[in-house]
């Protein structure tokens, strides 16, 4: 009935890497092990290994990044890649030019990887429809849609500290939907086998009929908290407050925020993530993003491991589809 | 597409609607004299052939078992011109129009001017005399501009000949100028076509709130949004007794609150999309902008609904909503494309396919897209089908059509079956072509 995935290639392999929707469970398992071996890289002296070595991968941002931005070009410097930094937020696209121009101007400049971040749904998958065969696309965030690497490095520092996903309870609190982080770490963990997801919020964040994407609705944060073995915060845009769908930041804290006394509900060795940045004292206290179950500048650093891992798949496979095609 | 006049013209071994009986058909000055049983002795000649003889000068048609159907009305269509004529034009539209079996086309005031001043109401009607497609009728714009401000001048534009008022898919917050506009249009009986949604609810949104515009993280259309609405357009009906046609439903909250208003006997009609009887937002997975419509395709259940709306007689008519784009307004991520599909080129078919999904006679279809919508604009008044009355019929082929050999008179191709077949989309293979349209003195060879 709908239009194919577009993130994978004629031998069926990932080409591109926009949704974690589409993937099964042994894609999801490579990228983790994968990950696992770039982890190593990063703790040496000589952090980089040659795997993208006359590659380029052009960052095209037409959203506002630090986080993301930097990460990927971190992850793509230690491959040995040539990374190209393109400001769209005020570069041509506000001068009228299309998107898809836009692209072609790239294309033409021959760059082999587009890591792309848009304030559209569905953006990257526009993206991966319309590119030469030659490109690979990789999500960095398409409006509320999907943040895939992100919901990668989430499951890889999960996997890290839990080992297995079977017999876990994760609870997601806060902004579901419009959070492109929920929809992606939901994804990621139902297909890992996650014994249980729970998200909570106020029905004015939460998405029209949400169960569907495996999830258990809790109203109250305090019942959710009960038996969580991970604690997933998630940002409360402050342009949020503005279209009354949260009264302020004040309420919203004592409603939902992740003070100590509601960290004491969850197992002890319950962990503390956050995609980032935080909002101190809205989404969580201070003394809970900096306290010992959180590893959420952990987050940050598996952050360039796992988007290697997804950068030298992809790269991996265009090379195996190429020689295929010869 | 031919066109050709001639004083006399017969069309022989027609069949009716739901009668296998073949008829004659003869036209007298764009007037149908006579419709009587053929001989069915006669010899057939070729198929879809126009043969003039010498003799009488009359034109003969052999329609070879083609059935003959009253000529359409469309309560709902965008002709883009003036304004907006990189998407379509009065000659383009009206001639896809007529390619499709309607003979009258109500137009949206959404161009550019919007249809709020005499000057644009005859500059339509002379583009649209000079195509020689479809009638058309420009529904006035409410307000100024669409701006939802200021009343147009709506007794004016009536007499100009719009046949009713809209503020398309503009919103209107105001309910002090809606008021107004209901009790000021009652003043003169002229029918506001309204679009039962609400100025803020949803106002950012693309994608019905259901399940897969939370998968795909698009922004929501909530049902609220056209029942909030409606309440409003009910209650004001009720208070003004203005004529109301609720343009466009669709959800299944929605009829029932049409239903219950209708058994209170308040002055209110409505129509549904064509579109809206086949698809859902399921058929939004993979962001598939050529499903993206201004009023959401709802939830299998809504869709059931509308279906179920249009057997039990809540749902008085089928509208297009055709909206022709140029290929760039869908070159975008889902939610920066523009909303809207181009009916004419792929409508014959599906209306044909409502005979199974509704369990209709094909006269019974054809009644919701043809007599019923007349009898919104004008009480009914001709069939154009009926000895007497003035030409306004079609010759139907039932032949396979491949959706790739689609003759596009539309400018606009977007629409899912230009890239689907309709296996992938849910449909049954596609059959049915209007082949010749006599509309008047004037008759289209397609």
């Amino acid at each position: 009935m709908s239009l194919a995935d577009p993130q994978f290639n004629a031998l069926g392999e990932l080409h591109h890497f926009i949704d974690l929707d589409g993937l099964d469970k042994s894609i999801l398992t490579q990228i983790l092990d994968t990950a696992e071996g770039f982890a190593g890289v990063n703790d040496r002296t000589i952090k980089k290994v040659p795997l993208l070595r006359g590659t380029t991968v052009a960052n095209l941002f037409f959203e506002n990044s630090t986080r993301t931005r930097t990460a990927f070009e971190l992850a793509a410097k230690r491959l040995s890649a040539d990374i190209l930094n393109v400001d769209l937020v005020t570069s041509s696209t506000t001068k009228g030019e299309s998107l898809l121009d836009t692209l072609q101007v790239l294309e033409a400049l021959q760059c082999d990887m587009f890591v792309v971040r848009h304030p559209d749904s569905g953006a990257a998958h526009f993206i991966a429809r319309h590119v030469s065969p030659s490109v690979n696309i990789i999500n960095g965030g398409d409006g509320q849609h999907s943040h895939p690497t992100q919901g990668m490095l989430d499951m890889f520092t999960i996997r890290r500290h839990k080992g297995d996903f079977a017999n876990l309870c994760v609870v997601i609190i806060g902004d579901i939907r419009h959070s492109r982080v929920a929809r992606s770490d939901i994804s990621a963990l139902v297909k890992l086998g996650a014994g249980e997801v729970r998200i909570v919020g106020p029905r004015t964040l939460i998405p029209a009929e949400v169960e569907s994407l495996g999830v258990k609705i809790y109203p109250s944060i305090d019942k959710a908290l009960v038996g969580a073995d991970v604690i997933m915060g998630l940002r409360l845009q402050k342009e949020r407050m503005r279209t009354a769908t949260v009264p302020s930041s004040g309420e919203f804290y004592r409603t939902y925020g992740l003070s100590p006394e509601r960290l004491a509900l969850a197992k002890p060795d319950a962990l503390i993530m956050h995609p980032g940045p935080t909002n101190r004292g809205v989404e969580i206290a201070s003394s809970v993003a900096d306290g010992k179950q959180s590893v959420i500048l952990e987050q940050v650093t598996y952050g360039i491991a796992v988007r290697m891992a997804v950068m030298s798949i992809i790269a991996g496979n265009a090379t195996s589809l190429r020689r295929a095609q010869s | 597409m031919r066109v050709s006049t001639n004083a006399l013209v017969i069309i022989n071994h027609a069949r009716l609607l739901d009668s296998d009986e073949l008829h004659t058909i003869t036209l007298r000055d764009g007037v149908v004299e006579s419709i009587s049983p053929s001989d069915r002795a006669g010899q057939i000649p070729t198929v879809g052939t126009a043969v003039e003889t010498a003799m009488d000068a009359a034109l003969h048609i052999e329609a070879n078992g083609q059935i003959a159907v009253p000529g359409m009305c469309d309560l709902y269509a965008r002709l883009r011109e003036p304004g907006l004529t990189r998407k379509g034009s009065i000659a383009s539209e009206s001639n896809a129009a007529l390619a499709a079996g309607f003979t009258r086309v109500l137009c949206s005031p959404d161009t550019q001017p919007a249809i709020d001043s005499i000057a644009t109401v005859e500059l339509i009607k002379q583009r649209a005399e000079m195509a020689q497609g479809a009638q058309i009728f420009p529904i006035a714009a409410l307000t100024v501009g669409l701006a939802g401000e200021q009343l147009s001048e709506l007794a004016t534009l009536q007499a100009a000949g719009c046949p009713a008022a809209s503020q398309a898919d503009y919103p209107l917050g105001n309910t002090n100028v809606l008021f107004s506009a209901m009790e000021y249009a009652a003043s003169f009986s002229m029918p506001l076509f309204m679009t039962a949604r609400d100025a803020q609810l949803g106002a950012d949104g693309c994608a019905h709130a259901g399940a897969i515009a939370t998968k795909l993280g698009l922004p929501e259309i909530p049902v609220a949004a056209e029942t909030v609405a409606l309440a409003r357009l009910l209650e004001l009906c009720r208070e003004t007794s203005c004529q109301l046609h609720i343009s466009r439903v669709s959800s299944a909250r929605a009829l029932q609150m049409i239903d219950a208003a209708k058994q209170a006997a308040l002055p209110v009609t409505c129509d549904v999309g064509l579109h809206h009887l086949f698809f859902t937002d399921d058929h939004l997975s993979g962001y598939d902008s050529s499903f993206h419509s201004e009023v959401p395709f709802r939830s299998i259940a809504d869709r059931a609904a509308l279906r179920q709306g249009v057997i039990d007689g809540v749902i008085d008519a089928i509208c297009t909503d055709h909206a022709p784009h140029e290929r760039d307004a869908s070159l975008a991520p889902f939610p920066s494309t523009e909303s809207g599909l181009s009916a004419y080129p792929w409508s014959m078919p599906l209306i044909l396919q409502l005979t199974d999904i509704l369990g209709f006679s094909l006269s019974q279809v054809f009644e919701k897209l043809s007599a019923a919508p007349k009898r919104i604009i004008d009480g009914g008044s001709s069939s154009g089908l009926k000895p007497g009355e003035m030409a306004e019929f079609f010759l139907l082929s039932d032949a396979p059509i491949e959706p790739v050999k689609v003759i596009l008179e539309s400018a606009g191709t977007n629409h899912p079956l230009s890239i689907h077949s309709p296996a992938e989309i849910g449909l049954e293979p596609l059959h049915g072509k209007v082949t010749n349209v006599f509309l008047q003195d004037r008759h289209h060879t397609i």
